[in-house]
């Protein structure tokens, strides 16, 4: 809708000429713009803004038994064991086995975020102060992940997240729950 | 006579620079558009990686929320090729518009015997009906490792990334795990959103 508007001109002199008037073309950009925004909308609604990234998991070889032979047993020590129960709660034993009988007393509970890596880090500190280094000159700190039956797959990819945070180099995602871990975590893991 | 009167004018708001920065912005919305995908909604979890997922040559195995496992490939190809190979291995064979139908789908979660009643039907039809899910149950049929063999074996350069929705179960994911494993696959990717580092994070 191009509007065709008149510039007040030659009107109210007195020299009695008649002069062309003078003719500016407007065109009327609503519609355009009304277009433009509703493309827009279009475009933003159906887009994906962040591409997502991703992180690689790395898993040992099931299949292969010979190493599986070589690996000698963890320390009880030197591990921070990590229990992903539900609702979002880690509870972790610190340097202690599940078999241990202190075990129950020392099992403690944290939350993801702020609080898990606080644990990670003074637990690091303490059994990397307590143990030697390794021949190859790694800490001895090793933590163990222990997924159970009521955690989420969240609560994986953010203990895996704290672990390269806290540039926790050592670290084992352990499917199976042993007996006495079952026992200790009685019915925190179980589905409701 | 007449009075003359003042021409009544609408006031006009020169629209000129709303157009420009509008198309401006539709200009960029269009550049940077990748689509979302039709497929099953799934909120992934966020993590400081900061690797980004690789644009092609890429599989997908998508978990979501309520633990049902999908499958998809990123080239149509290779799709095709999959269907073809998977045919071969079970011994069904798929008709030409059947492998047609079965590119164009971004992702899946049908078992086998499931698939081609699937296929068979409209377009308008096939967007509507509740995807049941790949099997992977470990114990039980388990179809997933079916499918990644016959991807990798469309397309030997096909990485593997897992996409899972923050409130699927690990048992899930597990199963996945192990559908993996089975053909010595160690290695993959988690999908995941982007967040920021805390504070006094170095990366190195």
């Amino acid at each position: 809708m191009a509007a065709i508007e008149e510039s007040g001109g030659g009107h109210g002199k007195g020299d009695g000429k008649v002069r062309a008037k003078k003719m500016s073309t407007r065109v009327d950009m609503t519609p355009m713009v009304d277009l433009g925004f509703l493309l827009i909308t279009f475009f933003m609604l159906a887009t994906t803004m962040s591409k997502p990234t991703s992180m690689t998991l790395a898993v040992p070889d099931k299949t292969d038994e010979k190493d599986q032979e070589k690996t000698e047993p963890l320390k009880a020590s030197k591990v921070l064991t990590l229990f992903m129960g539900a609702n979002d709660d880690v509870y972790y034993l610190d340097g202690i086995a599940a078999d241990d009988d202190k075990a129950v007393a020392s099992m403690k509970t944290t939350r993801y975020g702020f609080d898990l890596r606080s644990v990670i880090f003074a637990s690091a500190k303490r059994i990397n102060a307590a143990n030697p280094k390794d021949e190859k000159g790694n800490d001895p700190f090793v933590v163990v992940i222990k997924p159970t039956p009521v955690s989420t797959y969240k609560n994986m990819v953010d203990v895996l997240d704290e672990m390269a945070i806290t540039k926790s180099k050592r670290y084992a995602l352990v499917e199976t729950l042993t007996d006495s871990e079952k026992k200790l975590l009685g019915d925190k893991i179980v589905a409701k | 006579m007449g009075k003359v009167r003042p021409k009544k004018h609408a006031p006009h708001t020169d629209m000129t620079a709303m157009t420009d920065v509008a198309f401006l912005l539709l200009t960029f919305f269009i550049m940077t558009a990748t689509f979302k995908s039709n497929e099953a909604e799934i909120t992934t979890p966020s993590s400081i990686s900061q690797i980004k997922v690789p644009d092609d040559h890429i599989m997908v195995i998508s978990i979501d929320k309520a633990g049902k496992v999908f499958f998809g490939v990123d080239a149509k190809p290779v799709r095709a090729a999959m269907l073809e190979n998977i045919g071969q291995s079970k011994g069904i064979t798929f008709t030409e518009t059947e492998k047609a139908k079965f590119a164009l789908q971004t992702s899946f979660g049908f078992p086998l015997n499931q698939l081609k009643p699937w296929l068979n039907m409209s377009k308008e039809q096939m967007p509507n009906v509740k995807q049941p899910g790949i099997p992977v149950d470990s114990t039980g049929a388990s179809e997933l490792a079916d499918w990644v063999y016959a991807a990798r074996k469309a397309d030997n350069q096909l990485r593997i990334a897992l996409k899972g929705d923050n409130l699927s179960k690990f048992p899930v994911f597990k199963d996945v795990l192990s559908n993996l494993q089975s053909q010595n696959i160690n290695k993959f990717n988690l999908i995941t959103g982007s967040e920021q580092a805390p504070a006094g994070y170095t990366n190195d």
